[in-house]
């Protein structure tokens, strides 16, 4: 049986279509449909509910730092306080466990990780954090979590609670909401600017009818989420990455701390180390149709002989260039100059290679926008 | 553009399909069009192609997902919608008027009396 994320009543109550994902019923889609979710978020502003996901508190000490670094490619020690990083959890061979959020926040004087973490993934993380940290904290029993997206998603927040002035990208604080306490975030997966605000589940439901006070801004659903994260370039659990690819594959090696591959006590480092040095087998590349057919997840790519060069990651149809986008993996020894084909419904359909993100970042760092 | 036609009737797999004169209009019905979401690619069947009922003859892609669409009855197609590859989003917006996808020559009209009525599908559908 799927479970049920807290305001499943209220989201229905609003016209959401509700689908299983990662083990959740989630709303996918509202009344708007997906296309002009997606619109509306680069446009203006959308909320998404995605308390599905997984949230922790550790606390930030030397035994359980020193425990996490196992699987974490960071310096847990260096990291600063109130700001946010994106990160993994490594397996023994330096493939990808999960994808993670990572911050650090002092709760009643305490300093704290606060982790955020995949949904479909929470039985393998938690039992790193729990063997890590024994007395962590799941957050998301007591935690709905949202996130406020798009250029106008400051408006639609600081309505609601007061953004400090100097809050950027990655900065993350705890903020008051109707004197509780909210942990604020500005970021998101959408390549825009915004916000994700952890909430008790008492407030949120009076939260989220406050944000919508806005009438800019609309409910969204996991369609846009996704098709927005994918114009943005960016990876997703189960798609991109799985456990039997390394972040350098999946060309993220600038989320690693290159001296933690160095050291032994990391997961994978040797084979890291190796990957770095001599490069991987394959290549993330992005994809444009160039008919109106749809790339989709899993779909063979090849070059004009018909020889497979790689496969669709993700894909899907792209609300801001009007055509089929996809994210996949080539061998890296294909010859960039040459047309690769994509195997659609047994025939080949040339498909333009391009360099992501599909569409330019819109994030709030230091004051000004920019990629 | 509106298309005058006999009595609708309609499939398991979500079309509707009227006759007239032994030509058939065949399209998705507005529950299926419903389901799928924004719809914003079609791929049209060939004209001239001799089609079995049942067999799966295009294919209608949503922002989400891909659905076959089966030829209701057998027959020969005979014209397609080409408005539809310019702007497929027509069938959302009019699945069972101007959303047609295309029209075919019926072979084999018992195959038409023995699909459901509105009322027999509105039921099918609260199944």
């Amino acid at each position: 049986m799927p479970l049920d994320i807290p305001l499943k009543n209220f989201h229905e109550a609003n016209g959401a279509k509700m689908v299983q994902f990662a083990g959740f019923n989630m709303p996918i889609n509202y009344k708007p449909g997906i296309i002009n979710e997606h619109k509306n978020v680069r446009n203006h502003s959308g909320i998404f509910d995605v308390s599905h996901m997984g949230q922790v508190l550790v606390e930030a000490t030397d035994l359980h730092i020193n425990n996490l670094e196992k699987y974490i490619p960071l310096k847990l020690n260096n990291l600063r306080n109130n700001r946010s990083n994106y990160t993994f959890l490594l397996n023994e061979n330096g493939g990808v466990v999960d994808d993670l959020i990572v911050s650090l926040i002092d709760i009643n004087s305490k300093s704290y990780l606060y982790i955020v973490y995949n949904a479909s993934r929470k039985n393998e993380d938690e039992k790193i954090f729990f063997k890590c940290a024994p007395n962590a904290e799941i957050l998301h029993i007591k935690n709905c979590l949202f996130s406020i997206q798009g250029p106008e998603s400051i408006e639609v927040l600081n309505n609601v609670i007061e953004i400090p002035v100097d809050m950027h990208f990655l900065d993350i604080d705890v903020l008051k909401y109707k004197n509780n306490s909210a942990i604020v975030s500005r970021s998101g997966y959408t390549g825009e600017d915004g916000f994700e605000v952890s909430i008790s589940i008492e407030q949120a439901e009076v939260f989220i009818k406050d944000l919508l006070e806005n009438k800019n801004t609309m409910l969204c659903g996991l369609g846009s989420r996704d098709s927005l994260r994918l114009e943005a370039g960016l990876s997703l659990y189960g798609h991109e990455l799985n456990e039997n690819i390394t972040p350098i594959e999946a060309g993220l090696s600038w989320a690693l701390d290159k001296d933690r591959l160095n050291d032994t006590a990391l997961n994978g480092n040797k084979i890291l180390s190796n990957q770095l040095l001599n490069k991987p087998s394959n290549k993330k590349i992005g994809l444009i149709s160039v008919n109106r057919s749809m790339l989709r997840d899993g779909m063979i790519l090849l070059d004009s002989n018909k020889n497979n060069i790689g496969k669709i990651t993700s894909g899907c149809f792209s609300p801001n260039l009007n055509k089929s986008i996809a994210i996949g993996y080539v061998n890296l020894n294909f010859d960039e100059e040459k047309e690769i084909f994509c195997e659609i419904r047994n025939k080949m359909e040339l498909v333009k290679k391009t360099n992501l993100p599909f569409v330019k970042k819109n994030y709030k760092k230091n004051g000004s926008y920019n990629e | 553009m509106g298309v005058i036609m006999s009595e609708k009737k309609y499939t398991k797999d979500h079309e509707w399909v009227s006759i007239d004169n032994g030509i058939a209009t065949v399209g998705i019905s507005n529950h299926a069009q419903e389901s799928l979401g924004d719809i914003v690619f079609i791929e049209l069947p060939s004209v001239g192609k001799s089609v079995n009922a049942k067999e799966e003859i295009c294919v209608v892609e949503s922002v989400k997902a891909a659905s076959d669409i089966y030829a209701p009855i057998d027959g020969e197609i005979m014209e397609v919608n080409n408005s539809l590859e310019g702007d497929a989003a027509i069938i959302n917006q009019d699945a069972e008027n101007t959303g047609w996808i295309f029209k075919m020559k019926v072979s084999n009209p018992i195959q038409y009396d023995e699909l459901m009525t509105e009322d027999d599908y509105k039921k099918f559908l609260e199944q």
